[in-house]
């Protein structure tokens, strides 16, 4: 165990995080700005792997096939969304059936459990082997990070526009939405769209980056995300308020949550308990802001003025 | 010579940060164990030399477009292909008057789907129908597990690590309804089956052990070195079944030895 091979393993894990990062930024706009615990995010983020590899795989440029499985997120989104909406049933709900659902369905866009893209014969964008010892701008890291910033740029004009503020309304206070005469239900439905087809451009980069699609690369992936969004917002939540700042603080959050994964790696921890520490991060940031406001703030004066 | 173990635990995700940490540590080898980990691995690295072990198929895990027995480049390892073409005529051998195989996986596993394909299409050229019959996880193996023993007069099982988990729930249904099950690995045919045809995972571990010396030694080239299988295969019975079954083995399969 020496400090040199866990600063040579920093780079790596800064791209993991990254390129988990998009789907973070995903789960945040669900999560955070609908207000909807989506976890659609375990199937869709698979989805988004198979058809990346399946598309490069049959020869189609890697810019086209990342699009492709984009609006396939976008798709399971949608079913979420009128599971939802349309049907009735709890959006928690909603998330579970979609995901569980998309297994069959991701089997059988990949016709196995597993596909392999070999680095050594595709043009990828993106792969483990890009981190060290290659031109900067074949670099996984820089690329994934050009590819966040173009997308919080657009989430950030998005947002700007008058559907985009109708959507953050529908999340702040749904029902005063309705009464604005904004149309709540669509907005739900869009966000999860837009949600989801971030989770699968996401896995579209996660298949390429090992080199395979695995019809278990999402499990789990809702917990990472979640880690992401939380860790951002309690580091980051004090200094950045503005929109695109915020969704910036979101894939901080996922680099840091693998680094400190590489750093417990590099501890020797018994790796089987990986998945019980996740959990913990995740419920100890979760409570963080809830004890603040229970036991450490300023106690509000009685009575005030009338 | 130092050893850094970690376990991935099934997360295809965990491979690619232990990979990342195996890479950077500058390690001197890579054993990579099972698909997923020598998938994580060949993405990592083209430099440090790579051994898999327990991969089914090389050229279906790592995409290859001509595979001749050796990997090149930085990879090698052994194969836990169990002898399929034997397993379907020892199935032939014991059930000559079934009719109806059914094949019984876990759908997210790719080297058993891998196996029933191949184990389909040698019952098939024996003359026997086949159906597939795939679960999803743990979940649906009974109900998956019933129809198949419903439909079928002697059920296959592959190597398979769901059916290896899940043994005894195959064993409660298949037993009872009089269906015999051919395993793929002896493990499986401890829990649920009449009679596999079994190649040893202590073999290959050797095997690879061996591999590994002659690589870090520089005795051997990794780039040449061709894919190793079991060396030895056993048939095996499992006595308690058979005899519940009423089926009688010839003379040259082996008791599985059982822990009781």
């Amino acid at each position: 165990m020496n400090i040199a091979s866990l600063i040579n393993a920093l780079p790596g894990a800064a791209a993991q995080g990254l390129i988990w990062g998009i789907m973070a930024i995903g789960v945040y706009i669900t999560f955070r700005v609908l207000d909807i615990a989506d976890l659609t995010v375990d199937g869709s983020l698979c989805t988004g792997g198979a058809v990346c590899i399946m598309m490069m795989q049959a020869g189609y440029n890697v810019w086209i096939a990342m699009l492709v499985a984009t609006l396939a997120g976008m798709l399971t989104g949608l079913a979420t969304g009128l599971f939802h909406t349309f049907m009735g049933i709890p959006a928690i709900l909603s998330g579970i059936l979609t995901q569980l659902g998309l297994y069959s369905i991701n089997l059988k866009i990949m016709g196995k459990s597993n596909q392999a893209i070999n680095v050594d014969k595709y043009d990828l964008l993106v792969s483990l082997r890009y981190i060290k010892g290659v031109a900067f701008y074949k670099n996984t890291i820089l690329i994934v990070a050009v590819i966040i910033v173009i997308l919080i740029a657009i989430l950030y004009w998005f947002f700007g526009t008058e559907l985009g503020c109708s959507l953050r309304a529908t999340g702040c206070n749904g029902h005063m939405a309705r009464a604005q005469g904004i149309n709540t239900s669509f907005n739900r439905v869009l966000g999860l769209m837009i949600s989801n087809g971030l989770v699968a451009l996401s896995g579209a980069l996660r298949g390429q980056d090992p080199g395979f699609a695995d019809i278990n690369m999402g499990r789990g992936a809702i917990v990472i995300g979640l880690a992401a969004v939380i860790i951002g917002e309690a580091i980051f939540g004090k200094i950045f308020h503005n929109f695109a700042l915020t969704l910036l603080s979101v894939a901080f959050g996922s680099i840091i949550y693998y680094l400190v994964l590489q750093v417990v790696i590099w501890l020797g921890i018994d790796t089987d308990l990986l998945k019980l520490l996740s959990a913990l991060v995740v419920a100890v940031f979760l409570a963080i802001p809830y004890w603040q406001g229970k036991y450490f703030s300023k106690p509000v004066k009685k009575g005030g003025s009338h | 010579m130092t050893f850094d173990e970690q376990n991935a635990q099934g997360d295809s995700n965990t491979c690619s940060t232990i990979i990342n940490s195996f890479v950077s540590a500058d390690v001197d080898l890579i054993l990579a164990n099972a698909t997923a980990a020598l998938q994580a691995a060949q993405a990592g690295t083209d430099t440090i030399p790579v051994l898999g072990t327990s991969i089914t198929d090389y050229a279906t895990a790592l995409e290859l477009d001509s595979f001749d027995g050796t990997v090149g480049g930085n990879i090698s390892g052994t194969s836990d292909l169990a002898p399929l073409a034997e397993q379907a005529a020892m199935l032939a051998e014991l059930f000559p008057d079934a009719e109806t195989v059914g094949l019984l996986y876990c759908s997210a596993e790719a080297n058993s789907q891998y196996q029933v394909d191949n184990v389909q299409a040698e019952l098939e050229s024996l003359g026997y129908t086949c159906t597939q019959y795939s679960f999803s996880d743990s979940n649906d193996i009974a109900a998956v597990a019933q129809s198949a023993a419903d439909a079928s007069d002697v059920i296959y099982v592959p190597t398979d690590n769901t059916a290896a988990a899940n043994t005894e729930i195959i064993d409660n249904i298949c037993r009872p309804a009089g269906v015999p099950v051919i395993a793929g690995e002896e493990g499986i045919c401890e829990g649920c089956g009449v009679a596999t045809l079994s190649i040893s995972y202590y073999d290959i571990g050797y095997i690879s052990g061996e591999m590994a010396a002659q690589i870090l030694t520089g005795e051997a080239d990794i780039s040449t070195m061709p894919i190793e299988y079991a060396p030895n295969v056993t048939k095996e019975y499992n006595a308690e079944i058979c005899e519940d079954l009423g089926i009688t083995v010839p003379d040259d399969y082996v008791a599985i030895a059982t822990e009781e």
